[in-house]
């Protein structure tokens, strides 16, 4: 473990000037450029306050209501495309790969911190909305409280992608397997309805067995309310990130060693 | 100090026919038929044995797919060994697949850059290494020019000098002498020989059997995956060319066999018009 953490801090420059490249591609030949990332955000959050709060009608301001889907958006997209572009991740890398002995984990990492900076540029804009509607001087507050939860977001970011990028070498067909259960858990955690809609039906459970709810109420929670997580809260997203790197490391010390061949 | 370890070490892995792996056959895996797409093992490297020290100069010769490869990846530590043990000490440099693994997007200063790291150089190392690399490639002005526009040649000729501007303690190379023009040639000769000389040990594979003799001081001759001599390098080379044109004269034998027991004058095939029309 000791070994490969070592070995991974050597090729730091070779994977932050990746990173770099990665970013400065993605608005390669744009108008826009990097504004894009911005106006995602901007663009739902109109919609979101003009027609969806009219929909639900729940007296609640729509402003509030923007910031809180889009928060949540922000943190599903990043859980969602770290691991469906680290399906792909060997395979992008493949000549590296097949040139250098460097530990496999800095290709996913590579995945992770592009997905990473893009999704920070949207939940920016939620950050500036919230500091406008609210008024608030404390805006600074929420965001230094919203740190801890964005490292374990993005932990468990970089070993789903970890996972998914081992597996499928292995087995093809991951990458379509994942995008229908991220289709199925996007409906079933409380992005677009507040998490009461379910409470109120006595349907709790389902939030309270996923996962991605618990790493998204860490920033969530913080950023929308201006409070601290509760210590609940904390352990759980604690757990579901320790799982994962479990299961990640577990994966990478069984298969390390065979994916040259396979790939 | 430098090192080569290799304690009868075993690559195999195993490759099936077809790419994909049908849902039947992932469920049934030639349970009740025989596998339609069955997997086949691949003896890449069998039982090899090598120990080198400082000074050592180490060539490999054996036909395509003998293996010759293969070891060099297991050397630098791509290939992990399925049995046995590899061991290699110090800076290791690799010059073989070099031409691929650009970034294509980015300019040829900024792959220059992703190379260099990748090679474990840091940017404090780098600094001075830039511009004497950028000068060897010749490439000028095409340095700032996105990579997807290069040809083949300019390609090797700047993945030649990234891979050589390094400063290997073990040298392992794969017949990459063969880079751009006649001028480029002879200049990357003069630098391969240079770089052989700064390393402290060196591994190299090739079918120049000339270059070999007078570069190395120790030649592995492998077939099949198994080194099948090892020893001076006048003493192998000689056994390996005797064996070639042993082989050359029986496959001649065999051939000329085979055309004795064929009639003297096949039939034409008579077109059938009837099946035609």
């Amino acid at each position: 473990m000791i070994q490969h953490a070592s070995a991974m801090w050597k090729f730091r420059h070779f994977l932050m000037a990746l990173v770099k490249l990665d970013l400065r591609q993605r608005y390669r030949k744009s108008v826009l450029g990097i504004g894009w990332s911005l106006m995602n955000p901007i663009a739902m959050t109109i919609v979101f306050t003009v027609v969806f709060s009219k929909v639900l009608g729940a007296g609640a301001d729509p402003i509030s209501y923007a910031a809180s889907v889009l928060t949540g958006m922000a943190v599903w997209s990043f859980l969602r495309d770290s691991t469906l572009t680290g399906c792909r991740c060997f395979s992008t890398n493949e000549a590296y790969i097949r040139q250098s002995p460097i530990p496999y984990t800095v290709y996913t990492l590579r995945t992770a911190l592009g997905q990473a900076i893009h999704s920070l540029l949207a939940l920016s804009v939620v950050v500036v909305m919230v500091a406008i509607y609210q008024s608030d001087s404390a805006v600074l507050l929420r965001v230094a409280l919203m740190v801890p939860g964005l490292l374990l977001l993005f932990i468990a970011a970089w070993a789903a992608a970890t996972i998914a990028a081992f597996t499928t070498v292995f087995f093809h067909d991951t990458q379509h397997l994942l995008e229908v259960m991220a289709q199925i858990v996007f409906f079933l955690t409380p992005i677009m309805y507040p998490r009461g809609l379910l409470d109120d039906k006595q349907m709790g459970w389902i939030v309270d067995a996923n996962p991605v709810y618990w790493l998204m109420e860490l920033t969530r929670t913080p950023l929308l309310t201006g409070h601290m997580p509760s210590m609940q809260m904390y352990l759980a997203g604690s757990g579901v990130v320790f799982v994962l790197v479990g299961l990640a490391a577990g994966i990478v010390a069984w298969l390390q060693k065979r994916v040259i061949f396979v790939l | 100090m430098a090192s080569i370890e290799v304690c009868g070490a075993s690559v195999t892995f195993t490759a099936t026919q077809n790419k994909q792996t049908t849902l039947k056959e992932y469920l049934l895996k030639g349970l009740f038929r025989r596998s339609v797409n069955p997997q086949i093992q691949i003896h890449a490297l069998t039982d090899i044995n090598l120990t080198a020290r400082d000074g050592d100069r180490i060539g490999i010769i054996g036909h395509n797919g003998a293996g010759k490869t293969t070891l060099l990846k297991l050397l630098a530590g791509i290939y992990p060994p399925t049995a046995g043990k590899a061991a290699v000490e110090g800076r290791v440099c690799s010059l073989f697949d070099i031409s691929v693994g650009f970034e294509n997007e980015a300019t040829g200063w900024e792959n220059i850059i992703y190379r260099s790291f990748l090679q474990g150089e840091s940017p404090a190392t780098l600094k001075g290494k830039m511009q004497e690399i950028a000068e060897f490639s010749e490439l000028g002005e095409f340095l700032t020019l996105p990579v997807k526009n290069y040809s083949a040649g300019m390609r090797m000729r700047l993945a030649f000098s990234i891979a050589t501007a390094a400063e290997p303690e073990v040298l392992l190379v794969d017949e990459v002498l063969a880079v751009g023009d006649m001028a480029f040639q002879i200049k990357a000769k003069a630098r391969m020989k240079a770089m052989m000389s700064i390393s402290r040990l060196m591994v190299v594979v090739s079918h120049d059997l000339n270059t070999i003799k007078d570069t190395c001081n120790r030649v592995l001759w492998m077939r099949r995956g198994q080194v099948v001599q090892e020893g001076a390098p006048q003493d192998v080379v000689r056994a390996y060319n005797r064996d070639a044109i042993e082989r050359a004269a029986a496959t001649e034998a065999q051939l000329a066999a085979a055309a004795a027991a064929k009639p003297a004058n096949p039939p034409a095939p008579v077109l059938d018009a009837a099946k035609v029309a």
